[in-house]
């Protein structure tokens, strides 16, 4: 059987992130694998260590920068990858087509992502996928069990959890409570570098979405500070809710 | 706590563009190395000094290791950190394929140890500490040895130590009294007591490895009859099964600082019992452990330059937010405040705190690659040579003018430094350790003018006056650096004055003068190899603003410019006042008799 996983690089979550005409100034920002996706890759590669599977495949699409997120997944524990070049500001539509289109090729038993990205944040992508491909998707899971060409999976569900049962090939996005992703260890790192990555150009499409303009959150503004007896403080903050900052109950 | 506490982009510049470090590749022995796998083994490490290290920064200090019962309770940290290093293969990453190692150039292993000594010093003591011990066993320990421990200790299971010190042996480890017996059985009885001992004893591994100095009776006295045994807390029987073996930890000091580790009191041999098997050969201890120290001096200066860049940080962060007072110009009271780091005041300390941290870690890693080119390139005596004039100098600049800097990143935070809320006080803490232990500065400075100056007629001293003259030249052809290139040479031409003048006085035999002010020279010797260092960097600098870079690297290269050229005006200068004492053949400290500080 073979797992193969998604993965997409992104800013690192502690870079400060700055703007620089309209854009994301990107020079000297340190990239990473999107936290959610590295979780979907050390999900495959436990699945590995179990015997469930005999491969794990990671795929990214981007810039050839990427190829430093494909050999961290690789130095943690994944067997080859396969980089598909595509411009860093295609949207989620024309990302899916150039993913599902190697992923196809590779005929994959399970297509393991993280459900989000910690950039952009849309959460199509996995969904994109199992569409184009005709595959079931399942959401958001904490745990996996494999047997008998079915994935067991348990999602977080509103309040609670689910557990459904999908026949393989399937589409699973993975919640960061699943697992705590490795390091990539010493010896990780070095044969990562010998494990094989193809390159290939992405599937063509055009955007169907278009970012008019990036704006960053707006200053947090000073608090306020409301000194007296308990009861006199309540009512002033209620006052103020009501009145100045106009909180509709 | 602050966002930063060490710089990647700083380390790349050092790594590649100052130190072409990805030329080691070409050597067969690094050759499955790349600059692709230096560059992830330094993400990997600041990922896991980020996640695992850094958050226990604070709590291992304010909860430290608890005797109890005659065991030390460490930090929970400290066995995750263990167990997390053993599988990642950081234990032995510098060990050559055949221990399990992935050989890591030693400039690879020390940056690793800098990122690591900077987000949690005390934790990477725990690994550290069983990184060097194990590499006495690989270097000098039996096959049956290096079966029996090694495997333990490079998977984090089993804590390794250094065991030398004792009451009346510290600097004088001549002095040493621990004794062993030989059994005629494969071992001998030890029994003794040592003190100090980091990470001695913890509750985090299933045992503790010491790797003890002792004499063998009827051995010579002197440095000539101390042999190294390997001592372990729990030794294993005739069938294989863990029976203690009469090592028991007495205590442990309440410290200053560097407090999530543990210095211990250990009581061998109470009950006759204390089995210790020898390494190597007899009466070759302190040769051996000798053989270690350059690389222990060069990472106890990686831990200094790394305590002190992690405080720079924290006073940068703060002095970027922190609103106080208004330009000199501005007259109107009711202006808003403005950000310190705008005080000129502030900025010089700031620069201060970057000339010592940045120049300290360019001359270790400069050191380190000596140390690499030494053990695989073509002219390994010169390297060897160079860097053995160096060490004393890597160990104690660090050191000595991190607490300064460290002090100085206080005094950034105003009164805030002062309190914990704030992590600066306990790096101004932490750091104090590194000018005591192995070696201090005193024994440094003995070592740097009483031995590796002349050694080898003088050769080592040599070699490096003319690396420096070489980069000096290299600056004299750059239009903006002719000037410092200038005032480098002069800084040379006084301290070789200097250095012909205390010579004189050793040949006269007078060697208690020469040696007196032997610290003050060794000051002197580090102002003057960070200020090539910083040319170095410089050079460097000026030339990659020649070819079109990024805005932020413009920013990056001018940034390191400045703080070039501050080193140049506020520290370079402190070489003519360290020359004037050093001519001064006054010995007012030989004459100071201790009766006259009776008062
Ligand atoms: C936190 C900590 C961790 C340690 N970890 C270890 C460890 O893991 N293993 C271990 O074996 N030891 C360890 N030590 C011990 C450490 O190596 C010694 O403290 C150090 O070598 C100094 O010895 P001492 O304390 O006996 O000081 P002393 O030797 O008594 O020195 C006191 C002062 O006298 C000066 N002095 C001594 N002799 C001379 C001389 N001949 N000429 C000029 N000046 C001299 C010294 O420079 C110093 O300023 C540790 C110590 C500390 C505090
Ligand atoms: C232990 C302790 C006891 C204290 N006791 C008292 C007390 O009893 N009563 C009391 O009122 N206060 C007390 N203080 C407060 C103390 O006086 C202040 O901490 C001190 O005046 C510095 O102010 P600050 O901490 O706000 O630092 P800041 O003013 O924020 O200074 C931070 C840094 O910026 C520099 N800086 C600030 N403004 C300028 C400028 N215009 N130009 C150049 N550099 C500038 C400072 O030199 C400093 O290096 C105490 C503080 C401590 C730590």
């Amino acid at each position: 059987m073979k797992v193969l996983v998604c993965v997409k690089q992104t800013f690192d979550t502690e870079a400060k992130i700055e703007l620089k005409d309209g854009k994301i100034a990107d020079a000297g920002i340190n990239l990473i694998i999107n936290p959610y996706d590295e979780v979907a890759v050390e999900g495959g590669i436990q699945l590995k260590e179990k015997k469930v599977v005999d491969e794990v495949v990671v795929l990214s699409a981007g810039s050839d920068k990427a190829m430093d997120a494909i050999r961290t997944a690789l130095a943690m524990g994944a067997d080859r990858g396969i980089l598909i070049k595509q411009d860093t500001g295609a949207d989620e539509y024309a990302r899916a087509i150039a993913l599902a289109a190697a992923i196809k090729e590779e005929n994959p038993d399970i297509i393991l992502a993280g459900h989000v990205a910690a950039d952009d944040g849309s959460s199509q992508v996995p969904t994109r996928i199992a569409e184009i491909l005709g595959l079931p998707h399942i959401n958001v899971i904490t745990e996996i069990e494999v047997a008998d060409g079915k994935a067991t999976c348990t999602c977080e569900a509103d309040g609670g959890t689910l557990v459904a049962e999908v026949v393989l090939p399937a589409v699973i996005s993975s919640q960061v409570s699943w697992n705590e992703p490795r390091y990539p260890s010493m010896k990780g790192i070095m044969q990562a570098k010998k494990k094989p990555v193809t390159t290939a150009d992405a599937a063509a499409a055009d955007n169907k979405v278009t970012i008019i303009e990036f704006a960053m959150p707006p200053a947090k503004q000073a608090g306020i500070k409301v000194e007296d007896d308990p009861e006199v403080c309540a009512a002033k903050l209620a006052d103020w809710m009501k009145n100045t900052v106009k909180i509709e109950v | 706590m602050a966002d930063k506490f060490v710089s990647k982009r700083n380390l790349k510049f050092l790594l590649y563009e100052v130190f072409g470090v990805d030329e080691l590749i070409e050597y067969e022995y690094f050759q499955d190395h790349s600059r692709e796998t230096f560059d992830m083994i330094i993400d990997t490490a600041i990922k896991i000094g980020t996640d695992l290290m850094y958050p226990v920064f604070q709590e291992m200090d304010a909860d430290p290791p608890q005797y109890m019962d005659g065991i030390v309770k460490t930090h929970p940290a400290v066995r995750t950190t263990m167990s997390e290093f053993g599988q990642g293969g950081w234990i032995n990453a510098n060990q050559s394929y055949e221990y399990g190692g992935q050989q890591i150039p030693t400039v690879i292993q020390n940056v690793l140890q800098f990122i690591f000594c900077a987000a949690n010093y005390s934790l990477n003591a725990y690994p550290g500490l069983t990184r060097g011990a194990a590499n006495l066993i690989v270097h000098f320990g039996s096959q049956e040895q290096k079966d029996q421990y090694l495997e333990k200790m490079f998977s984090g299971h089993w804590q390794g130590t250094m065991a030398l010190t004792e009451p009346d042996a510290g600097s004088s480890l001549a002095d040493i009294r621990t004794s062993a017996e030989d059994t005629g059985l494969g071992y001998y009885k030890i029994k003794g007591t040592k003190i100090f001992i980091s990470a001695g004893d913890t509750d985090a591994v299933d045992n503790t490895i010491h790797m003890m100095l002792a004499r063998i009776k009827g051995a010579p006295a002197g440095v000539k009859g101390i042999s190294l045994f390997i001592v372990p807390k729990y030794r294993s029987n005739k069938n294989g099964e863990s029976e203690f073996n009469d090592l028991t930890c007495a205590g442990i000091e309440h410290k200053l600082g560097y407090k999530g580790s543990p210095i211990c009191q250990l009581a061998m041999g109470e009950n006759g019992d204390c089995h210790g098997y020898l390494v190597g050969e007899p009466n070759k201890g302190l040769s051996y452990m000798f053989h270690m120290m350059n690389e222990k001096r060069v990472a106890v200066g990686i831990g200094a330059a790394a305590k002190a860049t992690a405080a720079y940080y924290a006073a940068l962060e703060y002095a970027q937010q922190r609103l106080q007072g208004r330009k000199v110009s501005e007259k109107d009271p009711l202006s808003a405040q403005i950000p310190i780091i705008e005080h000129a005041d502030v900025k010089r300390m700031l620069l201060f705190q970057r000339a010592v941290c940045e120049g300290s870690l360019s001359l270790a890693i400069q050191a380190a690659k000596y140390l690499d080119l030494a053990s695989v390139g073509e002219e390994a005596e010169k390297y060897d040579l160079m860097s053995d004039l160096l060490i004393p100098i890597v160990k104690t600049y660090p050191s000595e003018m991190g607490i300064l800097s460290t002090s100085s990143a206080i005094q950034c935070l105003g009164g805030y430094g002062f309190c914990r809320d704030f992590p600066v006080e306990q790096y101004y803490r932490d750091i104090r350790i590194d000018t005591l232990h192995e070696g201090t500065t005193g024994i440094q400075a003995k070592d740097l003018l009483g031995r590796k100056v002349t050694m080898k007629g003088g050769k080592a001293y040599q070699l490096v006056i003319e690396e420096i003259s070489i980069t000096i030249g290299q600056a004299e052809v750059i239009p903006d650096l002719k000037e410092y290139a200038a005032k480098l040479t002069k800084a040379l031409d006084v301290f070789k004055e200097v250095t012909d003048c205390l010579l004189e006085l050793k040949q006269q035999g007078d060697l208690e003068k020469f040696e007196a002010d032997a610290a003050i020279y060794l000051e002197m010797a580090g102002v003057l190899v960070v200020a090539w260092q910083w040319l170095m960097q410089a050079i460097t600098a000026a030339k990659a603003l020649t070819s079109g870079v990024s805005e932020s690297d413009t920013n990056f290269y001018h940034g390191k410019l400045y703080t070039f050229k501050y080193y140049y005006k506020y520290e370079l200068p402190k070489i003519e006042g360290l020359a004037a004492v050093l001519k001064n053949s006054d010995a007012i400290t030989i004459k100071m008799n201790p009766e006259l500080f009776l008062d």
